[in-house]
C-alpha cells in the first residue's frame, strides 16, 4: 500500500477555515498532512484514522516572536506544524479537547481579529500590486494599442486579481456575516 | 482614559475580563487559561490563538505590561489604565447584576 500521497488543492486567502476542514477530513480518511509544496500541494502521510481538529492562525507578530507564540499553542495540547505565507499550522485530536474547546480561537470577537489581520497582511499588499497592474494596463493601451500582446497580457492578469479579489470580499463578507450571527 | 480604549474594552468580551481579572497578579497566558478553567469549573477554556491575539493587543493598548520571560513565557500585569477599564467593567456587571434580581422580584 501507498504510504505517502500529494494531492492538488487551492485555497484563497480567506478560506482557512475551508483549509483546514480539508486537512481534518484527510486524517479521518488515515491521511495526516505533512507539508504544502509549491504552494497547492498538500502532502499527507498514511497513519491510523483520527478525527484531528486542523486550524490556521494568522499572526504576524506571533511568528516574530515563534518560540513564545508557539509555546503558547503547545501549552494548550496544540500541535505545531509549519508556517506557510503569514499562516500558522496548528492540530489537536478532539479526544482531547476540553470543557467548551473547540479550535484555537473561543470567542467571535478574535475570530473577527484574526480575519483583520488577513486582511492588512495579505489583501492589502495585493491591492497595492493590483493599483500597479492598472497603472502599467493603462500605459500599454496608450503606447501599443488595446490589442498588443502587452496589452493584453497585462489585462489578463488585472481580470485575474478582480476575480481574486471579489471571491476574497464575498468569503469575508459570509465569514462576517457567520460572526455576527452568533453574537 | 482615551475615546479609543473606552470603545474597544467597555464593556469588554469575557475572555478579556478574564485576562485583565487574572494579571491584577503577575502571570503568563497559559497560567491565566489555566486559572480560568478552575474558577469556571471547566467551563470555560480559553483558547490559545484568542489568548495570544488578546495579550499582545492589550499591550499595545496599555492595558497591560510585560514584566519578564520564565521557559519561554511572557509573564505579564494589569496597568494603572487596565484596572481604571476594569473597575468601569465591574461597575457594569454589578449593575446588570442588581438590575436583574429586581426585575426577577417584580415578578
Amino acid at each position: 500500500m501507498k504510504d505517502r500521497k500529494t494531492q492538488f488543492r487551492y485555497f484563497t486567502i480567506m478560506d482557512y477555515e475551508k483549509e483546514g476542514e480539508y486537512l481534518r477530513q484527510m486524517h479521518k480518511q488515515g491521511w495526516k498532512f505533512t507539508g504544502i509544496s509549491g504552494m497547492c500541494f498538500y502532502k499527507f502521510e498514511a497513519c491510523e484514522p483520527e478525527d484531528v481538529v486542523y486550524q490556521l492562525d494568522y499572526n504576524e507578530e506571533g511568528i516574530s516572536h515563534k518560540e513564545e507564540y508557539v509555546k503558547m499553542f503547545e501549552d494548550c495540547g496544540w500541535e505545531y506544524l509549519m508556517e506557510f505565507v503569514g499562516y500558522s499550522y496548528f492540530r489537536k485530536p478532539v479526544s482531547e479537547m476540553q470543557g467548551n474547546e473547540d479550535g484555537i480561537f473561543c470567542d467571535d470577537n478574535s475570530r473577527w481579529e484574526m480575519l483583520k489581520r488577513v486582511f492588512r497582511g495579505r489583501l492589502i499588499p495585493l491591492i497595492l500590486i493590483f493599483c500597479g497592474l492598472v497603472f502599467f494596463s493603462i500605459r500599454a493601451i496608450i503606447d501599443h494599442g488595446i490589442h498588443s500582446v502587452d496589452t493584453i497580457g497585462f489585462l489578463c492578469i488585472v481580470i485575474l486579481y478582480l476575480v481574486i479579489f471579489i471571491a476574497s470580499g464575498i468569503k469575508a463578507l459570509a465569514i462576517k456575516k457567520k460572526i455576527s450571527k452568533d453574537i | 482614559m482615551d475615546a479609543h480604549i473606552r470603545k474597544v474594552y467597555v464593556p469588554m468580551t469575557e475572555t478579556g475580563f478574564y485576562i485583565l481579572l487574572c494579571l491584577q497578579e503577575p502571570n503568563h497566558g497559559y497560567g491565566i487559561v489555566q486559572r480560568v478553567e478552575k474558577m469556571t469549573e471547566g467551563e470555560i477554556r480559553l483558547s490559545p490563538g484568542t489568548m495570544y491575539g488578546s495579550l499582545s493587543k492589550m499591550e499595545k493598548d496599555g492595558l497591560i505590561t510585560f514584566i519578564r520571560e520564565e521557559e519561554k513565557r511572557k509573564i505579564y500585569e494589569i496597568t494603572e489604565l487596565g484596572r481604571e477599564v476594569l473597575r468601569l467593567e465591574f461597575q457594569r456587571i454589578e449593575r446588570l447584576y442588581r438590575n436583574a434580581r429586581e426585575e426577577r422580584h417584580e415578578r
